[in-house]
């Protein structure tokens, strides 16, 4: 299940967002060594200041956080333009219509207790969840492109994924790893084609109703 | 009908490129308004000038003693939508509020009595500065009805809420500069200016169909464009394909 958390809910969702900022510093700092700012264990930037929209994967049963990602649009700051515009010599896209997808995570804690063959069938399903509601969300908000900065580590799961996207501008290496700049088409096409890989026929997002708040009684604005 | 429906999109986006005052921007929300179908239009901007304690800047279609009600007993308080909006990236449908109670009963239910629709949408902007705007719009469609017309138009809702938000900034003294485009843009407006299709231009630059269309929507974008034609004539214009030897 997918749970989409807007800043404005941040508050209702307070150990759901602590999961996500702990298993960033976990996969970029600990494990993949980027040069990112952790925390008290927590990896936040700038661009978590800027009323992002995250996705999470949840497991319906235990609530236990499997995954993240991060959407901002190309219209406010993000990541291509304004961090990694060496991948776009010739100037980064920019629209309403197409948003970023950055910060996505796999939480290495939900794979490191099972078995090989297991665990990487938790990252597989759990990737494709993720791909799927992004492009649920997309739809939803009538955004017809996504754009996303990933390193050949990611470029190798979306292949496994079957999910499609095309290089824009100079791909470079940054630190030890080559980095991409990548569009993905947000269509009902990519939707089905991720659906058939990851057996999600149907909608990944979480309903209103299934989106429960954590800890006190719901409370209305007012 | 599409070809219609673009049509409305385009005059829509010509409109608002053309007000050079706020009193012609009010006007344009009207026609906006008729235009796309909706009760009300509604633009609301805040964080500009880095100014937070300003006025946010206000273009709207509701009668003016909406306005003044509103303002009189502080809704901007209670406003679940101002409130939530501004904090949030998806457009936000005012069903989500699910059942009114109390004070959102009533200021919901004193809205309709000054003309609002029954149901609304808002789309959040975000902006280069921090700055953020919400543009709503408002309906009396039945449930079904609205379901499907809303996911019809969210793009066009979406390119309008960013195109009034870039006039607001300019009619403010801010003008947003648009980035350049890039080789990649240039050129696939280029091949359109030829009389190419976005797919004739994927096969020639060895791009895929749908890349072609995110550069060109990107080229829309930065060139203040409405459509294809438009971005080509701004480009003949403003002398950008005498850059391409």
């Amino acid at each position: 299940m997918i749970m989409t958390i807007e800043s404005i809910d941040r508050q209702k969702h307070p150990v759901l967002i602590d999961q996500m900022f702990r298993m960033r510093a976990e996969v970029f700092s600990s494990r993949l060594g980027w040069e990112v700012s952790v925390n008290d264990g927590r990896e936040t930037d700038r661009f978590d200041d800027e009323d992002p929209l995250y996705l999470m994967s949840v497991n319906d049963e235990t609530g236990v956080l499997r995954g993240a990602v991060r959407l901002l649009p190309t219209t406010g700051p993000y990541m291509l333009r304004d961090v990694f515009s060496v991948l776009v010599p010739g100037g980064a896209p920019e629209s309403p219509l197409i948003w970023e997808s950055s910060r996505f995570a796999i939480n290495p804690r939900v794979f490191s207790v099972a078995e090989r063959a297991e665990a990487n069938h938790i990252v597989h399903k759990t990737t494709l969840e993720l791909l799927c509601g992004i492009v649920e969300v997309c739809r939803s908000a009538g955004i017809d492109h996504v754009v996303s900065v990933f390193d050949a580590r990611m470029a190798r799961i979306f292949r496994a994924a079957d999910c499609p996207y095309e290089v824009i501008g100079t791909p470079t290496r940054i630190g030890k790893t080559m980095t991409y700049a990548g569009v993905f088409e947000m269509t009902d096409t990519m939707r089905s084609r991720l659906g058939a890989v990851g057996d999600l026929p149907s909608t990944v997002l979480a309903g209103p109703s299934r989106q429960p708040e954590e800890g006190l009684a719901e409370r209305h604005v007012a | 009908m599409k070809l219609i429906e673009n049509n409305n999109l385009v005059n829509s986006l010509c409109e608002i490129t053309n007000a050079a005052t706020s009193a012609a921007l009010n006007a344009v929300m009207a026609s906006l308004a008729s235009r796309h179908g909706v009760r009300s239009a509604a633009y609301l901007g805040a964080g500009m000038s880095g100014a937070s304690n300003r006025e946010p800047y206000l273009a709207v279609t509701y009668s003016p003693n909406w306005v003044e009600h509103y303002k009189d007993r502080g809704y901007v308080k209670i406003d679940p939508v101002i409130q939530t909006g501004m904090r949030r990236l998806l457009p936000l449908d005012w069903d989500e509020f699910g059942k009114l109670e109390g004070a959102l009963k009533t200021f919901f239910g004193e809205a309709a009595e000054f003309g609002l629709g029954r149901r609304g949408l808002t789309i959040p902007v975000h902006g280069r500065r921090g700055d953020r705007a919400l543009f709503s719009v408002t309906s009396d469609l039945s449930e079904r009805e609205w379901e499907q017309e809303k996911i019809e138009y969210m793009r066009d809702f979406q390119l309008l809420a960013v195109h009034l938000h870039d006039k607001v900034l300019e009619l403010e003294g801010e003008p947003v500069l648009r980035a350049k485009l890039t080789p990649r843009e240039l050129e696939c407006l280029q091949w359109i200016s030829d009389g190419k299709t976005a797919w004739e231009c994927s096969v020639i630059l060895g791009l895929s169909e749908h890349t072609v269309r995110c550069y060109l929507e990107s080229c829309r974008y930065k060139l203040n464009a409405s459509s294809n034609t438009h971005a080509v004539s701004i480009a003949y214009q403003t002398g950008l394909f005498s850059q391409i030897v």
